[in-house]
């Protein structure tokens, strides 16, 4: 839980905090007694570390400070920013950062409050405050040609720009090279190798400006991301899949001129342009797929490393300076990866934004968070200053009233960015069942429609004929079933004949034919019944089955004569061997009428 | 917001490697039972023909058939 605090602190130490209505006045008994500055120019983004020795003159404790930026425009080129300080143990604490405005004599200055453990009287302490800023590098010159170097310059502040003054401060600034075509050289300054070192300046008054441009051979990759689109669908069967398009930009000297494939290749010019990047997915990211508005683009690598999936996207065709790409990238990765769960509550914890590029930059991005249908409750929690539309409703397979979408969007983001946001939303488990029973009830509509279809008669005269043959097919089949039926009867008599010899229980047998002839009984009826029927039809049939009829009493007569015979052995009426020489005859007649049947039944 | 920390990670009712199998089994049975019902609605006539045993045959094919065929989109990728 304290973790998570944190987390939520970083949360409005981010940028475009715009809404917050903080008022705040300057404490003159802060003084900067030392300053640190290191700016990285060596990208195309300038990361800007001041580390910051705080003096407390006055008296009183000192709870926080205030953090300035010299106008709109920096304010603007600034994605994020962020303060630590070393707590008792050694190790780094966040602390909270918020926009807030103050009446000064600086017009235009930018204001954020930093809030620090108390401060007392005569103590220092040391805040790391870090800054990123995007496209604050400009080409110059602004368009050049395929062989050339790509130069940029910089503008900036000399000092360490600060409500409070400042009693000494260094500055170093990092480059990309050690090409450097000119400098600001104000005393003292010192080039070594790709760093210039300015300072130290002793005892500078708040809001001190100076310029400082220094002009240099920088060939980064200057890609940025115009808008990227990143739609998180979630889905309860154990899936989360992520998809992201891109928009891209190479935002350093525009190319002049044509474009040879040949130089390119056999050269290796074009050192500002942009022939690969690396993209790290998710560890367990799986079907990864890259691909633009006309298919897969197969110059792709992936491999599998420790801390996720490393993808390296080779695009179409090489970019340079004012050249654009589109692309799409999607994968599936475990629900169980970010989604929590517990009853019916869900929360799905997973970075805002993910890695695109090493020192990426994101002008805007629009996250899409697709949940399951019917999820309700739906609460989101970012990591920072997120702009939020309204839900709206996506459909896709099986949905009837559509999946609930959760819209957002941010501009400026850079790595800092790659930080968590949750998700936490209610979903019944029941209603997973409704996917599945959706199918079912589409085939049983289905099969329903065919079972009343062919009870519709579209026929405009009644075919007596046909007629006819289909209700003696149907009697037919009828006849079939009850001869098949009475022929296991008779076995059933068979067996219980053998039975009576062996236990000689007259009662039991009694019983046992007597339930037999009733069911008998209700078969012959049943037959004869359909034997009228196929009488009323006047087909040929109706001879066969009353020849089937013949052969059944016929039957039924031997099985008589051979109970009879087995009754009076058993009373001891008769010798054995004259019971023998009986049966004997009975099977052979009993086997010649049942084959007779056989063939009227098959013949039927 | 709810603390992930006393949550549990959410795993899938059915584990998604036995899809595949699930798929195979429930559409053969499916597909057997739906080829019973066409085959008997069109060799029974008027007179033959048993509702009972049409719509129970028909329901028995269209679960099997229903879960196989979500089985079958979870297979090959559409999580639906």
């Amino acid at each position: 839980m304290e973790k998570f605090s944190i987390e939520l602190i970083v949360v409005s130490t981010l940028l475009a905090t715009c809404c917050t209505a903080n008022q705040d006045t300057v404490n003159t008994a802060i003084v900067n007694s030392n300053v640190e500055r290191k700016i990285d120019i060596s990208t195309h983004l300038a990361k800007v570390t001041n580390v910051i020795t705080l003096e407390n003159t006055g008296k009183g404790a000192v709870r926080s400070f205030l953090f300035a930026l010299e106008d709109a425009d920096a304010k603007d080129r600034l994605s994020f920013i962020g303060a630590q300080t070393k707590v008792e143990d050694g190790e780094d604490s966040n602390l909270p950062v918020s926009e807030t405005t103050v009446t000064t004599d600086a017009k235009g200055a930018k204001f954020w409050r930093i809030d620090i453990p108390a401060l007392g009287e005569g103590s220092t302490t040391t805040v790391t405050v870090e800054t990123v800023f995007t496209h604050i590098l400009r080409p110059y010159p602004a368009q050049i040609t395929q062989g050339e170097k790509q130069l940029m310059q910089y503008h900036g502040n000399l000092y360490y720009y600060s409500p409070y003054s400042t009693k000494t401060q260094t500055t170093s600034v990092q480059l990309s090279s050690s090409t450097i075509e000119s400098y600001t050289k104000t005393k003292p300054v010192s080039v070594n190798d790709k760093t210039i070192t300015y300072g130290p300046y002793e005892s500078r008054p708040a809001f001190t400006k100076g310029e400082v441009v220094i002009h240099y051979e920088n060939n980064t990759p200057f890609l940025t991301v115009t808008h990227l689109t990143r739609t998180i669908e979630v889905s309860h069967w154990g899936n989360i899949a992520v998809e992201e398009t891109f928009d891209m930009y190479h935002t350093g000297a525009k190319l002049k001129g044509p474009f040879s494939r040949y130089d390119y290749q056999r050269h290796q010019d074009g050192a500002s342009s942009i022939k690969s990047f690396k993209t790290v997915l998710p560890a367990n990211a799986k079907d990864i797929y890259y691909r633009d508005e006309i298919g897969n683009i197969s110059t792709s690598n992936l491999r599998e490393q420790d801390e996720g999936m490393e993808l390296e996207l080779r695009p179409r065709f090489p970019l340079f300076g004012g050249w654009k790409t589109h692309y799409t990238i999607g994968y599936n990765i475990p629900a169980y990866q970010y989604l929590y769960n517990s009853g019916s509550n869900y929360a799905l914890k997973m970075p805002f934004v993910d890695h695109v590029y090493d020192d990426q930059v994101i002008d805007y991005i629009t996250v899409k968070i697709i949940l399951p249908e019917g999820s309700k409750n739906i609460q989101f929690n970012p990591p920072y200053d997120v702009k939020r539309d309204a839900d709206s409703l996506h459909f896709t397979y099986l949905d009837t009233v559509g999946r609930p979408v959760v819209t957002l969007h941010k501009t400026n983001l850079v790595e800092n960015h790659i930080q968590d946001f949750q998700l936490d939303y209610t979903f019944g488990k029941v209603l997973l069942l409704q996917e599945p029973l959706l199918v079912v009830l589409a085939f049983w509509l289905l099969f329903t429609v065919v079972i009343i279809y062919v009870r519709l008669d579209f026929s405009i005269t009644k075919d007596e004929a046909s007629e006819s043959r289909m209700r003696v097919a149907g009697l037919v089949e009828e006849v079939q079933n009850v001869h098949d039926k009475r022929s296991a009867l008779y076995q059933s008599y068979d067996d219980a004949v053998d039975k009576y010899k062996a236990n000689k229980d007259t009662a039991a047998f009694t019983a046992q034919r007597k339930k037999i002839d009733a069911d008998y009984k209700a078969l012959t009826e049943q037959f004869k019944a359909l034997q009228a029927k196929l009488k009323q039809e006047g087909t040929d049939v109706a001879e066969k089955v009353a020849e089937l009829q013949r052969l059944d009493t016929q039957f039924r007569e031997q099985v008589n004569i051979a109970i009879s015979y087995a009754e009076k052995l058993i009373a001891g009426k008769i010798p054995k061997a004259q019971y023998l020489e009986a049966e004997t005859s009975t099977k052979s007649k009993k086997e010649d009428i049942l084959g007779k049947m056989e063939n009227i039944v098959t013949s039927l | 917001m709810l603390d992930v920390e006393q949550m549990t990670r959410y795993v899938s009712p059915i584990n998604p490697a036995t899809f595949p199998h699930l798929t195979v089994v429930l559409l053969g049975i499916g597909l057997f039972f739906m080829a019973w019902f066409f085959v008997y609605e069109a060799t029974s006539t008027k007179y033959t023909r048993d509702l009972y045993k049409e719509i129970l045959v028909s329901l028995v094919a269209s679960i099997f058939m229903g879960f196989g065929i979500l089985f079958l989109l979870l297979w090959v990728g559409i999580y639906v």
